[in-house]
């Protein structure tokens, strides 16, 4: 019951006139970021990010904006999948495999609804399972001191090590770069001025946005100006045909099976869309095991289950942030940087201190589905177009967001520079196949990570034998060391099992 | 190939780290760990990974070719150009100039580069100032 009081709290929030427009758009702009290909919601956040920040928006209406456009974007990366084959973003890579068949065969449009209808309903049942989670989650949360939360962390990476990325080993490089960051200006314990080179703009640390911009964005753009060689992309048609009421019978357990794993996989720490649309993939594929000769053909299952995943996965990944501080996923580190920008520290506090926040922003999350979904049946024909737009009208317009957002923040042309260079470094890190979003986790968790590592060891005055005190912390090691072992244990079962079944494609470079 | 000479530069990079901060000079320290202690952990474990990767480097499947480099390069140039001249030369002129450039990087002839260049800068200028209220540098045009 009083789960339904914060949820009131939260609709009256989210109901303010210009909240209630900051979703609406948020949203809108998300399917569009989303169906671009090669813009995925990692890029769109980033490019608003510094937008929102400056039009001196209140946390909660920037974030509501910011996540609008990330769960929007999951909703649009399926456009470019199914009619172009390009996936929008790494969460609608398994799209392409069922729906771009089935466009093909001039079923278009309904490939584009069923996959709107199963976005829709895995939205909405991560929301539900959200809505009875959070307030648990963080009511356990509170009793974590500093020692559980170093636990937390070098889990989030490991989970992240070996789940994401080309090499478990280049994912902890990037890890290291990003705590390395972090670590750059004033020691907040000593005064002690760390890494700024003498360069006064360091001295306050090196600005979040301008990393988060130039590693993702300008990189962006380096890598559309080296594909662009390559032929036009021709669009299938859409076609007449429109999803059915047996169509959506006959895929309902598949998209409540793949809400559930979309979820649990969105809220374990550092792993996203992508992974969780391949496993929910996969787990289809099996269970139809007999009967999944159409799988890759353009079967609806195989459309309907990546789809329901990884819009859960959006929703899910945000649990770990707002409840723990950690986030789930590459967009929401964004999401938290962002508030950690508004001085505000998500973690097991913020349920009660800012309802607003926090409620505020689950309440929008129901309401922008909602939008998502009316915009995305009859609208449909709108964002299809938009996929013809040339990326010479573009690319100008994205380069010129991200130099106005990082401006804006400062004033200062030194902010431009280093975003550019970061954007080269950036583009380096893709080329060698290390993914970016560990890079942003760690800059996101790096003061935290050392903050909570100091007070413990303040605590036990300088004793390590902390970080083994206390049951949590070793449930933490100990599912540290199993998310450590995990995929090698997978690998040499699936090796010593007779037909074992390729769970999907290779998850390569994700960027959610 | 790349990735071992990328290990190399991270391996130096976690010399550096850890030299500077283990010469940091820190005056008073009321805790235990201090400020040198997180990063000096952090260089040893790239140093670690990077040992790692020049160990076991993956095979090299980036083949740019000069093409590809040029307009890379170009690309980069046009950012740098952009930074220098956004606040000196102001908004409208620098996107003009910028975007029209990159309108015709991307494929498009110069003419309708250029006057779609001349239109999102104008327009996105007043938008973003206006009705955005941006700090947006007015430069030279508008008398700033």
């Amino acid at each position: 019951m009083e789960t339904l009081n914060f949820l009131a709290t939260g609709f009256a929030v989210a109901l303010a006139p210009m909240n209630l427009m900051l979703v609406l758009v948020g949203c809108f702009m998300g399917t569009l970021i989303g169906s671009l290909p090669g813009i995925g919601p990692i890029n769109g956040v980033a490019i608003l990010l510094p937008l929102a920040y400056a039009m001196g928006f209140p946390p909660e209406s920037a974030l509501i904006l910011l996540a609008g456009v990330y769960y929007g974007a999951e909703y649009g990366g399926r456009i470019s999948s199914i009619l172009l084959n390009v996936p929008g973003d790494a969460g609608a890579i398994m799209t392409t495999l069922d729906g771009y068949p089935m466009s093909k065969r001039g079923e278009g449009g309904r490939a584009l609804a069923l996959s709107a209808v199963s976005s829709f309903a895995g939205s909405m049942g991560a929301l539900l399972m959200m809505v009875a989670s959070a307030p648990l989650l963080s009511q356990f949360a509170i009793q974590f001191g500093p020692t559980e939360y170093v636990w937390l962390m070098v889990f989030a990476f490991t989970c992240l090590a070996t789940m994401v990325g080309s090499r478990p080993v280049k994912t902890m490089v990037g890890v290291m770069i990003g705590l390395l960051l972090a670590t750059v200006g004033v020691d907040s314990g000593t005064g002690v001025l760390r890494f700024t080179l003498g360069i006064p703009n360091f001295f306050d640390g090196v600005d979040f946005l301008v990393v988060v911009i130039g590693l993702f964005a300008i990189s962006e753009v380096l890598a559309l100006l080296e594909q662009w060689a390559r032929k036009d992309l021709v669009i299938t048609p859409v076609g007449k045909s429109f999803v059915s009421l047996a169509d959506l019978l006959a895929v309902k357990w598949v998209v409540l099976r793949s809400t559930v794993i979309g979820f649990l996989i969105g809220v374990l720490p550092g792993t996203g869309a992508s992974i969780a649309s391949a496993v929910a993939y996969g787990t289809e594929k099996r269970i139809a095991e007999g009967d999944d000769d159409q799988f890759g053909k353009g079967d609806i299952r195989g459309l309907a289950a990546p789809e329901a995943a990884n819009n859960a996965s959006a929703a899910g990944s945000m649990v770990p942030m707002l409840t723990l501080g950690i986030p789930g996923s590459g967009t929401t580190a964004i999401l938290l940087g962002a508030l950690m920008m508004f001085n505000i520290t998500p973690g097991p506090l913020l349920f009660e201190q800012q309802p607003q926040i926090a409620w505020g922003l689950i309440a929008s999350m129901f309401i922008g589905n909602i939008a998502l979904l009316v915009m995305n049946l009859p609208m449909i024909g709108l964002f299809v177009r938009l996929l013809s737009i040339r990326q010479a009208y573009l690319v100008p317009v994205i380069v010129m967001l991200t130099f106005v957002g990082i401006y804006s923040i400062h004033g200062d042309s030194f902010d431009l520079f280093f975003m550019v260079l970061l954007g080269v470094f950036g583009f380096l890190l893709r080329k060698l196949h290390f993914s970016l979003a560990p890079v942003i986790l760690g800059l996101v968790l790096g003061e935290v990570l050392e903050e909570n590592l100091r007070r413990a060891l303040s605590i036990s005055g300088g004793d390590w034998g902390i970080l083994f005190n206390g049951p949590m912390a070793y449930t933490l090691a100990v599912a540290t060391a199993a998310a450590l072992l995990a995929p090698s244990l997978w690998r040499w079962y699936k090796k010593s099992a007779k037909n074992g079944v390729k769970p999907g494609a290779s998850l390569a470079d994700s960027g959610d | 190939m790349y990735d071992r000479i990328f290990a190399g530069a991270l391996l130096l990079l976690s010399g550096l780290v850890a030299w500077a901060a283990l010469s940091l000079d820190v005056p008073f320290q009321y805790e235990p760990l201090g400020p040198k202690a997180f990063p000096v952990i952090l260089a040893v474990l790239l140093a670690i990974a990077a040992l790692w990767l020049m160990y076991r480097p993956s095979r090299n499947d980036w083949h740019p070719n000069a093409a590809i480099l040029a307009k890379l390069a170009g690309g980069l140039c046009l950012m740098v150009l952009y930074a220098v001249l956004f606040e000196s030369a102001g908004f409208i002129l620098a996107t003009f100039v910028v975007g029209s450039l990159f309108s015709w990087l991307f494929g498009e002839r110069p003419l309708r580069a250029a006057g779609y260049a001349l239109v999102m800068s104008l327009g996105s200028y007043f938008l973003l100032k206006d009705l955005l209220q941006l700090n947006v540098p007015a430069g030279v045009l508008v008398g700033g």
